[in-house]
């Protein structure tokens, strides 16, 4: 069975921004719980167990525990602060034992592809259906010695036992490019070459200037 | 320099700075970025800067995406003219830049010349600013 992140859920009676807010302030997150037909729970969740929880893997499955239940949930949706990167609000998605669910998960690259070429991940994310209970946290993507032109597609990358794709097989995850200079590039940089040239110039007139001074003060 | 072909008014309202960046707080292309934790309104001339430094500094070694655009003018009255007359003519184009807003990201370095990179190109920015990586994002 897979590792399940705990947490002490307690229902919410009061709504609204002026209720949140003082959520928030308590060092708990509000929450709403949905899913399989059944009505919304609002609850609210311990901030930093939970800021722990996602920490790293934001398809952890948590185990609330609430009024006497035990729900088994998925992270939806996640709202941030912009500047503080605090969690302000969570959407759960009910699951139960043996469901299996679309999620998103995270394409990590591994390899090196050919020198002087650089890789561009097109997709940060592939849509799978996996088990509930055994969610990868990651996909891996080999680039290693791919050359200019070359990419990786979404029907390329290695998916564990038991997972299937759901995204279009033929999207591209990773495209290898040789770096080009644009126009502007090369001109700032004779620009920038020729400014460099005549200030030498002048500096070593002026060196020459203050060696003849010298010689003539002497 | 980054600049509208098409403007529906030659001149506008000097554009709110309060609040929050709704949108674009996350790295969406890129592994590394450079996100704004102050309001300021961002010049063509600064993103032209911030993306020169950067660039020159990768040595054309990745790829650099720029997520704000400089689509609204600010006027300016000429020096020592009285009062009235109506508005001054158009000076400069400027990005509304709200705290939390990644403006520029880049991929394709590795995280020691991302840094150093993004650090040059902060000093051409008139805000605090931060580096943000996709891992330490979230």
């Amino acid at each position: 069975m897979a590792d399940t992140k705990k947490l002490a859920a307690t229902l919410r009676t009061e709504f609204g921004k002026g209720a949140a807010r003082r959520t928030r302030r308590a060092g708990l997150i509000p929450v709403v719980l949905y899913g399989h037909g059944a009505d919304p729970i609002h609850l609210s969740v311990p901030s930093h167990d939970t800021f722990l929880a996602l920490k790293g893997n934001a398809n952890a499955l948590l185990t609330l525990e609430f009024d006497g239940r035990t729900e088994l949930a998925l992270t939806k949706d996640v709202q941030r602060d912009a500047v503080k990167r605090t969690i302000e609000h969570l959407d759960l998605v009910l699951i139960r034992r043996g469901e299996k669910v679309v999620v998103d998960i995270p394409v990590h690259v591994e390899g090196e592809s050919a020198p002087g070429t650089i890789h561009t991940v097109e997709s940060q994310t592939l849509s799978v259906r996996a088990d509930a209970l055994t969610i990868p946290e990651g996909l891996n993507a080999s680039i290693e010695g791919l050359v200019e032109g070359d990419s990786v597609r979404a029907s390329d990358v290695v998916l564990p036992e038991g997972v299937e794709l759901e995204t279009d097989p033929e999207t591209a995850v990773v495209v290898i490019s040789v770096p080009r200079a644009s126009a502007e590039d090369l001109e700032a940089d004779e620009t920038a070459a020729e400014a460099g040239a005549a200030a030498g110039e002048a500096g070593e007139a002026a060196t020459d200037d203050d060696a003849e001074a010298d010689s003539s003060a002497s | 320099m980054l600049i509208p072909r098409r403007t529906k008014h030659r001149k506008q309202h000097h554009p709110k700075r309060t609040g929050q960046a709704s949108g674009g707080t996350t790295i969406s292309f890129g592994d590394y970025g450079i996100q704004a934790i102050e309001p300021a309104y961002v010049t063509n001339r600064q993103i032209e800067a911030a993306r020169i430094a950067m660039t020159r500094h990768i040595k054309r070694g990745g790829k650099v995406w720029i997520n704000i655009f400089p689509d609204r003018p600010l006027t300016k009255k000429p020096a020592e003219t009285r009062m009235g007359s109506g508005k001054g003519s158009p000076e400069w184009w400027i990005a509304n830049v709200k705290p939390g807003r990644v403006m520029f990201e880049l991929a394709g370095v590795d995280e020691e010349l991302a840094r150093e990179a993004m650090r040059r190109a902060q000093h051409k920015l008139p805000m605090k600013t931060r580096f943000v990586s996709r891992e330490g994002g979230e």
